[in-house]
């Protein structure tokens, strides 16, 4: 009897608790999800369903190594590391039909861009229905002019090649030489302007407009104008998006020199060349961010990053070619 | 005099004689550490595969291991045996019983165990194929929950085809190493008056009364000279008419100088516990990533090359080495008696440190890792409980500081202890202090240089 007791009763009781009386007792509904590296699994399960108005409590587990689980768009959720065998657990109510994906923001493997797992919140009158992705207009836009978005962009003639700059434009230096009275034209303080153009088409008219300016002073005052961005914490979104999911293939520095770097199927961009960069357009990066690159092995963060993370992203990028701004400034 | 300058803990402390013969006491606390024992196998076959958050691993393998080797071995001999959950389950079959003394013959086949296996080979060799795997069984629960089930199985499988407790005997293989060293602890079974026993014609203690059963462990306490075959298991306390039992508070390592019991089994027992010291300490603690590599099966190759190391360094290699030390201390203090004799008897200088190394090691990745004990306790599957309110506890590696003083400190006693029992074996085979000074000088050389090597790798 004491035996039996020990031997069966010990593990019915076990597994009683775990799959009946603690989601019983929970208030909510628990999904538990597992984490392994994408090689063995990625997450367990990799779909989930919800009924709008619904609270759920995700529960993840790390079964390997560590990974980092973040919610995204928009919802704000970043559980931060989760080492082997560690558990940590977010309760979500959505209010609205939508898509979302759960990822995982630790370098993990050579595969750990696959990491992801997807959160179908629908409308419990209509269960079956999920809502598509809406289409994004910055996307459209490109398309409409014709810019495609997936090529490989090289060094345009037109604005000579960048490719060979003999100093570092910076941005703090910058905003001196625009105080010191170089005569910036209206579109280049234009932010829309800014994101649908490169800096070397800028330069070209800066350089119509201050003929007799140095080409150091032009080249630093672009720099100042494409590292403006409307508020600091837009930067720091942008900072660690890019440290939790870029920085592993492109350096933490944006010299294309990550540790995964050598794992992709094409050299990833170094962000801090800016001979790079003079030729690249913020939608483009834009575009690049949310999409991915076809064949590069970059993949898509359109399902992870609201548009407005998006662009603090792209922000963040320009800083790693120019530096940091100076101060906050509108623009 | 057998029990000259022993203290009888019986004598002195009556209520502890009282817990001791109590029926009760030796099932439940059996009952306790399966209960344990059950959690930690189910942990290992349902819980996280995290082997640093389940409760398998943890318990298993840091906290009852610490316990074992540094607490349990050193000081109370083969107490852990007392209260062994692994037996039990057969143990209790045989018998159908758990508390009360049963009457009627025991639930088993009762064959007889083979006269060629009444030996530690048996173990020795299940040890060395436990040690080969260890970098996989001690890191992944299902696979250390498999070979602990596979350990209360087998146990199950011997009672029920032989009488008593053969698998301790015999075939386990931590029984076999705990026997070794327990005869370097303070703590010893023994009888008062051995003559009692030969003038006792019914000899309770192996046949069994209506206290308690005949010895589980098939040893007649009346001849017992040192710890290895007894598994104070206390059924002979309770079973002896004539009030014969002593448990003796003495000093350490007197069973290393018994001579009529020395054996080649146990010899090697001690190379095989010296030799994976060794090997354990280089690949869990040493910076060789590929010897890690190797350890773990990365590739086939590769780990049947460091099986074959490992095989060879214990049992060829280390043996080898020493033989050759006692041969040239045969040849320089001019001793005659055959080399397979010495060779058997100086190896016995080796356990104690032998046990120097395992608690020195030990010592090394416990006081690291004993942080996730807390954490495994309140969340023993990994499956994110909180029963203690200790799941979150973050790892903290304790004793860094103290660890390389701690570790020196213990090989230095291991090898003083090793040098002064070679001494004292070198006696029995030379009645002069020069010649015996002679003998141990190559066993002692062998000593120092094996705890070079431990030093070397505890200390970088």
């Amino acid at each position: 009897m004491t035996l039996g007791l020990i031997l069966i009763g010990l593990p019915v009781a076990v597994l009683g608790y775990q799959y009946w009386l603690r989601p019983a007792l929970s208030p909510t509904r628990v999904i538990d999800i597992a984490a392994r590296v994408p090689e063995q699994e990625g997450f367990a399960p990799d779909v989930i369903r919800v009924a709008v108005g619904e609270t759920v409590t995700l529960r993840f587990a790390s079964m390997d190594v560590t990974h980092g689980v973040a919610i995204g768009p928009g919802l704000g959720v970043d559980l931060g590391p989760i080492d082997p065998g560690q558990v940590k657990e977010i309760t979500l109510r959505f209010e609205h039909p939508g898509i979302y994906t759960y990822y995982c923001t630790t370098w993990c493997s050579p595969d750990h861009w696959r990491m992801r797992g997807t959160l179908q919140v629908s409308d419990p009158s209509n269960p079956d229905v999920v809502p598509a992705a809406q289409p994004d207009p910055v996307i459209e836009a490109l398309i409409a002019e014709g810019i495609d978005i997936d090529a490989v962009h090289t060094p345009s003639a037109d604005h000579g090649d960048m490719s060979i700059l003999v100093f570092q434009p910076s941005a703090q230096r910058g905003k001196a030489v625009i105080a010191g009275g170089l005569d910036v034209p209206a579109e280049l303080r234009d932010p829309v302007w800014r994101q649908s153009h490169t800096p070397a088409e800028a330069l070209e008219r800066l350089t119509r407009q201050n003929p007799a300016a140095s080409e150091r002073d032009r080249l630093d005052a672009i720099a100042y104008l494409w590292t403006l961005a409307p508020a600091d914490e837009a930067l720091a979104t942008g900072e660690r998006l890019y440290n939790q999911n870029c920085a592993a293939c492109h350096g933490q520095s944006g010299g294309g020199d990550g540790p995964a770097a050598a794992t992709t199927a094409e050299e990833p961009v170094a962000f801090s060349d800016p001979g790079y960069m003079f030729e690249r357009r913020s939608d483009v990066l834009y575009a690049k961010i949310r999409r991915g690159g076809m064949g590069t092995g970059m993949p898509n963060f359109g399902t992870l990053f609201t548009p407005e993370e998006t662009w603090a992203l792209v922000r963040y990028l320009w800083t790693l070619t120019f530096g940091a701004p100076p101060g906050l400034d509108t623009g | 005099m057998l029990n000259q300058g022993r203290i009888d803990l019986l004598e002195r402390m009556p209520p502890l004689k009282r817990l001791l013969k109590a029926r009760a006491f030796q099932p439940a606390m059996m009952l306790l550490t399966l209960a344990v024992f059950t959690l930690a196998i189910l942990a290992g076959l349902i819980g996280t595969p995290a082997g640093n958050r389940n409760f398998g691993i943890v318990f298993v393998w840091i906290v009852w291991w610490a316990l074992l080797i540094a607490v349990l071995v050193p000081f109370f001999g083969r107490l852990w045996c007392t209260i062994c959950p692994i037996p039990a389950p057969g143990e209790w079959l045989q018998r159908r019983a758990i508390v009360q003394r049963r009457p009627g013959k025991l639930w088993t086949r009762g064959l007889r165990w083979p006269r060629r296996l009444k030996n530690i080979w048996l173990q020795n060799f299940g040890f060395l194929g436990v040690a080969l795997f260890s970098t996989i069984i001690l890191t992944r629960p299902n696979v250390s929950a498999w070979v602990l089930l596979s350990f209360l199985l087998v146990g199950v499988v011997l009672s029920a085809l032989y009488r008593n407790r053969v698998f301790c005997r015999y075939v386990c293989p931590v029984g076999g190493f705990i026997g070794l060293y327990s005869m370097l602890a303070p703590l010893e079974l023994r009888v008062a008056d051995p003559d009692v026993c030969v003038a006792h014609k019914t000899k309770d203690c192996l046949t069994g009364n209506e206290f308690g059963y005949g010895c589980p462990w098939m040893t007649f306490p009346g001849s017992l000279q040192r710890n290895a075959a007894c598994g104070i298991c206390f059924e002979c306390l309770k079973t002896c008419p004539k009030n014969n039992i002593v448990l003796n508070l003495r000093a350490p390592g007197g069973d290393l100088l018994v001579a009529n019991e020395r054996r080649l089994d146990e010899a090697y027992k001690a190379f095989i516990m010296l030799g994976c010291a060794l090997l354990y300490s280089a690949v869990l603690l040493g910076p060789w990533g590929w010897l890690k590599a190797w350890a773990n099966m990365h590739t086939l190759p590769h780990w049947a090359l460091y099986a074959l190391g490992f095989i060879a360094l214990n049992l060829a290699i280390l043996p080898g080495v020493f033989g050759a030390a006692v041969w040239l201390a045969r040849r320089i203090a001019r001793q005659h008696q055959p080399l397979r004799r010495l060779f058997v008897d100086y190896a016995y200088a080796l356990i104690p440190l032998g046990l120097a190394a395992w608690i020195a090691f030990t010592f090394g990745f416990v006081l690291v890792n004993s942080s996730y004990a807390l954490a495994a306790l309140s969340d023993p599957f990994g499956w994110g409980w909180d029963l203690f309110g200790t799941a979150s506890t973050p790892w903290t590696p304790l004793g860094t500081t103290v660890l390389p003083f701690l570790q020196v400190g213990v090989l230095t006693t291991g090898l003083l202890f090793a040098v002064h029992t070679a001494y004292k074996i070198a006696r029995q085979h030379s009645a002069q202090h020069h010649t015996a000074f002679l003998a141990t000088l190559p066993v002692s050389g062998f000593a120092v240089l094996i705890t070079l090597g431990f030093l070397r790798l505890f200390l970088g």
